[in-house]
C-alpha cells in the first residue's frame, strides 16, 4: 500500500516513473538490455508478433498445449496458428518436430515454457537461424525459469511475460512485459503501446492504448524484490512433491540446463485422470487442469479444421495431466494433505 | 499565482482518496482482481447512469472503440467515418479493426459538421464515430438521421464527454455502441487506464464480453479467439467512488465555463464557440479561438496559466495519415482551428480566484 500511495502522491497515473523503474529492474533481471511495460500479457505477445512485421496471410508456429493467448494473439493479428505437438517429457514444443511445420510464409516461432519449465531453446533457435525467422518467447508462465543459465524471455529476438495475479511475479490486476534486446524493437514498442505517439502531438502510425499501469508498476517493483526467494519456496515444494508422488504418477523433471519455477506442478495420471481429479477436490485439495482442451480442439479453432490427433501428444496428456496447487506461502501441513490426497487415491484402487 | 491545467494533486488531495484506498485494501484482502464484483458494479450503475442496458469494462478508451468496431463486425476493406481534429485514438481503433478512417471537416463548435457526412459517404462505409469532442454532444439527431437512411452504425466516441447530455438524453445513449475512456484527466475517472463500451444490443454485449476476457465460456471453452482487455477490477473501485462525484464535478466545470465565457465576451481577439441550450457540454477542455496564439500562449506561461492546445495537427496532416491520401486544404474550418485554438485550464477543482485571474490575464494580454 505505501507503494502504491507515492503514486497518489505525485498523481502521474499514465507512464509514471514507476514504469521505467520497473521496466529497468526487469531487464537487468532477466539479462536483456530493454524491458516495456504492457497493459497484459497478451497484448505482449501481440505487440512483440507486430513489431516484428508479423501481418495477415503470415503463419506463426506455436505448441496446442497452451494458454488460448498463445494462438489467439497471433490469429488476432490476422495470421495463422501452426501448431507443433509438445515432448512428454517437458510438454513443450518438440524440436525435432518443428521444421517440418515451417513454411514459405512462417514469419515466427512462439515457444512457450509451460507451467514454468523452459522449452529446449537450443535446437530451436537452430531451427529458426537456418531460416532466419524470430523467435518470440511465450514465457507468460515463465518468469525467473533459466535455460543454461540465461532467463527464458532473454533467449529469442523478444520474450513476452504476463504479470497477472496468479503469476509468479505478479500485479493486483492485469500487467505485461516485454524484454528484448533490439532496439529497433523497442523504440517501436514505447510508440506502439502508447497510441503511436511520437511527441505529444505528433503519431507517428495508428496504434493502440496497452500500457502498464503505473499503479502495478509500483506493486511489481516490491513484487520484484522477493520473486527469487518466492521461486526458491516453490522449488522446495516441487521437491516434496516429486519425492512423494513419483512413484504413482509423472512428475516434472528438469533436463540438464533448465531451472523450473513451477508456475503450476504437473503431474500425468496415466489412468483415471477425472476420478483422481474429483478425489482430490472432495478432499480440499484445489487441483485443476491446465487444460483439458488443447487449443486446436478448441471452438474458436474451427477454421483451423484440425482433428484431436494431429497433435497426438497434447491430445494425450490433455486427458491426463492434472495441475496441483503449489504457492509459496503453503504451510507443511498443506503440502501433506496433497500428497496424501494422490497417494490415498491410489491406495483405494489397490495401488 | 498558479493556474495548473493537470489537477491531479488536487483531486487526490480530496475526501474521496482515503475511501477509495480502503476499499483498495479490501479488494487485495479478496483478492478478486479479474472482473472481480467491483466490476460488474460499476458496469450496473454507469449503464443505469447512461440509460443503456449493457455496460462492458475494458483496458482502455481506446480498447472501448476497438472493442465496439469489432463487435459491428467492422473490419477490412471497410471504411468508417469521423472527424479531422478528435484524439488520435478514434483513428487508431479504426484502423486497429483493419478498416480505413475516412475524415470529416468540424464546424464552430469543434464538432463534426453534420452536413458534411453526407458526402463523405461511399459504398464501403460501414459506420459513423460522431466524437463528443471536448465534452460537447455532437448534432446526434442529425447523424442519426443520415445514418439510419444510409444504412449506417453509429459509434459513439464518448471518451470525453461523461455527464453530457443532447436534450436531456445522455450521450452514449445515442448510437448503436459508444466508447467511454476513463483517463485520469476526466471527470469520470480511474487511477490509471480504463474504459467501457456500452450498448442496448444483447447480441454485442454477449460478444463483447466474451472477446474482452480471451474467448472464454467458462474456463476452459474458448468460443471465438478473444484478446484481454478487461476493466481492471482494482480501476473499478476506484470509478465505483468517483461515480458519486462526476454529476457535481461536471456541475462545477460548465459554471466555470459560464465565467469564462462572460470576462471574455467583450474581448473582440478571442472567439468562443456557440453554446447551444439543448447541449449539455461536460467540458471536458474548454477551447477558445484567438489572435497571436503562440504569443499568448507564451504570456500565459510566463504568468504560470497553463494553457494548452488540443491539437496543433489535425489527424490528416499526422505522419501516422500518409498513406491516406489526404492534403493540407482538405479540411479548412480544422486546419483554421488547429491554428488558433487555446485550451484553457476550466476543471472543477480550479478556484474562483484563479478563475478569476485566468480571465483577467487574458484580457490584460490584449489590452497591452
Amino acid at each position: 500500500m505505501t507503494a502504491i500511495e507515492k503514486v497518489i502522491d505525485h498523481g502521474i497515473y499514465i507512464l509514471g516513473p514507476e514504469v521505467q523503474d520497473f521496466e529497468k529492474r526487469f531487464a537487468s533481471y532477466c539479462g536483456t538490455r530493454f524491458a516495456v511495460g504492457v497493459a497484459d500479457g497478451t497484448s505482449a505477445l501481440i505487440l512483440a508478433l507486430q513489431g516484428l512485421g508479423v501481418g495477415p496471410g503470415d503463419e506463426v508456429i506455436t505448441a496446442p498445449n497452451s494458454f488460448a493467448a498463445s494462438a489467439s494473439s497471433i490469429a488476432l493479428l490476422g495470421a495463422t496458428p501452426r501448431f507443433v505437438d509438445v515432448r512428454r517429457q517437458d510438454m513443450n514444443m518438440d524440436p525435432a518436430l518443428l521444421e517440418r511445420a515451417v513454411s514459405a510464409r512462417t514469419k515466427a516461432i512462439v515457444p512457450v515454457h509451460l507451467a514454468g519449465l523452459p522449452a529446449d531453446m537450443e535446437p530451436i533457435l537452430k531451427v529458426a537461424e537456418r531460416y532466419r525467422i524470430p523467435v518470440v518467447e511465450d514465457a507468460a508462465q515463465a518468469v525467473g525459469t533459466t535455460y543454461h543459465g540465461k532467463r527464458t524471455g532473454a533467449l529469442g529476438q523478444a520474450g513476452c511475460f504476463s504479470l497477472h495475479p496468479l503469476k509468479n511475479l505478479h500485479a493486483i490486476g492485469d500487467a505485461g512485459v516485454i524484454v528484448t534486446d533490439d532496439e529497433h524493437l523497442y523504440t517501436w514498442l514505447l510508440k506502439a503501446r502508447n497510441h503511436g505517439l511520437r511527441t505529444r502531438d505528433e503519431v507517428e502510425f495508428w496504434s493502440r492504448n496497452t500500457r502498464l499501469d503505473t499503479l502495478q508498476a509500483a506493486v511489481l517493483i516490491v513484487m520484484l524484490e522477493h520473486l527469487d526467494e518466492w521461486i526458491e519456496e516453490r522449488r522446495e515444494i516441487a521437491a516434496q512433491f516429486r519425492t512423494g508422488l513419483r512413484d504413482l504418477v509423472g512428475v516434472p523433471e528438469e533436463a540438464p540446463g533448465s531451472f523450473h519455477t513451477y508456475q503450476t506442478f504437473v503431474i500425468v495420471a496415466e489412468h483415471h485422470r477425472n476420478a483422481l481429479l474429483d478425489h482430490l477436490q472432495r478432499r480440499g485439495v484445489d487441483a485443476k487442469v491446465h487444460y483439458p482442451v488443447p487449443i486446436h480442439m478448441q471452438p474458436a479453432a474451427r477454421g483451423l479444421a484440425h482433428e484431436p490427433d494431429d497433435f497426438p501428444m497434447a491430445h494425450w496428456l490433455a486427458d491426463r495431466i492434472i495441475s496441483l496447487p503449489i504457492y509459496a506461502e503453503m504451510t507443511s501441513e498443506q503440502r501433506a494433505a496433497v500428497i496424501e490426497g494422490v497417494r490415498s487415491f491410489y491406495k483405494g484402487m489397490g495401488a | 499565482m498558479r493556474v495548473p491545467y493537470n489537477y491531479l494533486d488536487r483531486q487526490f488531495g480530496s475526501v474521496e482518496t482515503e475511501a477509495i484506498l480502503d476499499d483498495i485494501r479490501a479488494l487485495v484482502r479478496t483478492g478478486e482482481f479479474t472482473i472481480g464484483p467491483p466490476v460488474l458494479e460499476f458496469e450496473r450503475r454507469l449503464g443505469s447512469m447512461i440509460g443503456v442496458k449493457h455496460v462492458v469494462g475494458t483496458n482502455t478508451g481506446t480498447d472501448a472503440l476497438i472493442l465496439a468496431l469489432k463487435a459491428l463486425d467492422i473490419g477490412r476493406g471497410d471504411e468508417v467515418i469521423t472527424q479531422v481534429n478528435t484524439f488520435y485514438a478514434t483513428a487508431g481503433a479504426i484502423v486497429a479493426v483493419g478498416a480505413r478512417p475516412v475524415f470529416v471537416d468540424v464546424d464552430d463548435q469543434y464538432a463534426i459538421d453534420a452536413r458534411k457526412i453526407e458526402a463523405a459517404i461511399t459504398a464501403r462505409t460501414k459506420a459513423i464515430i460522431p466524437v463528443h469532442w471536448t465534452g460537447l454532444p455532437a448534432d446526434m439527431p442529425t447523424i442519426m438521421e443520415v445514418a439510419r437512411r444510409h444504412g449506417l452504425y453509429v459509434v459513439e466516441d464518448a471518451c470525453a464527454a461523461a455527464g453530457a447530455a443532447y436534450d436531456g438524453k445522455p450521450v452514449g445513449s445515442f448510437g448503436h455502441l459508444a466508447a467511454f475512456s476513463m483517463h485520469p484527466l476526466k471527470p469520470l475517472h480511474v487511477w490509471g487506464d480504463g474504459g467501457a463500451v456500452v450498448t442496448g444490443d444483447d447480441r454485442a454485449a454477449r460478444w463483447l464480453r466474451l472477446y474482452r476476457n480471451h474467448g472464454m465460456v467458462n474456463r476452459d471453452e474458448i468460443e471465438i479467439w478473444g484478446i484481454n482487455q478487461r476493466l481492471q477490477t482494482l480501476q473499478a473501485v476506484v470509478a465505483n467512488r468517483v461515480l458519486d462525484r462526476v454529476r457535481d464535478w461536471v456541475d462545477r466545470r460548465i459554471e466555470i465555463a459560464r465565467r469564462i465565457d462572460a470576462g471574455l465576451a467583450d474581448t473582440p481577439q478571442v472567439r468562443l464557440p456557440p453554446r447551444p441550450l439543448q447541449r449539455r457540454n461536460a467540458f471536458q477542455l474548454y477551447i477558445i479561438r484567438c489572435e497571436q496564439r503562440e504569443e499568448l500562449l507564451k504570456y500565459l506561461a510566463s504568468e504560470q496559466i497553463e494553457a494548452k492546445v488540443h491539437y496543433p495537427v489535425p489527424l490528416h496532416l499526422q505522419p501516422a495519415a500518409r498513406d491516406l491520401g489526404y492534403r493540407r486544404g482538405d479540411f479548412p474550418a480544422a486546419e483554421a482551428q488547429a491554428e488558433d485554438i487555446v485550451t484553457l485550464p476550466g476543471h472543477q477543482f480550479l478556484t474562483d480566484i484563479e478563475v478569476e485571474y485566468m480571465i483577467d490575464h487574458v484580457r490584460r494580454f490584449y489590452r497591452r
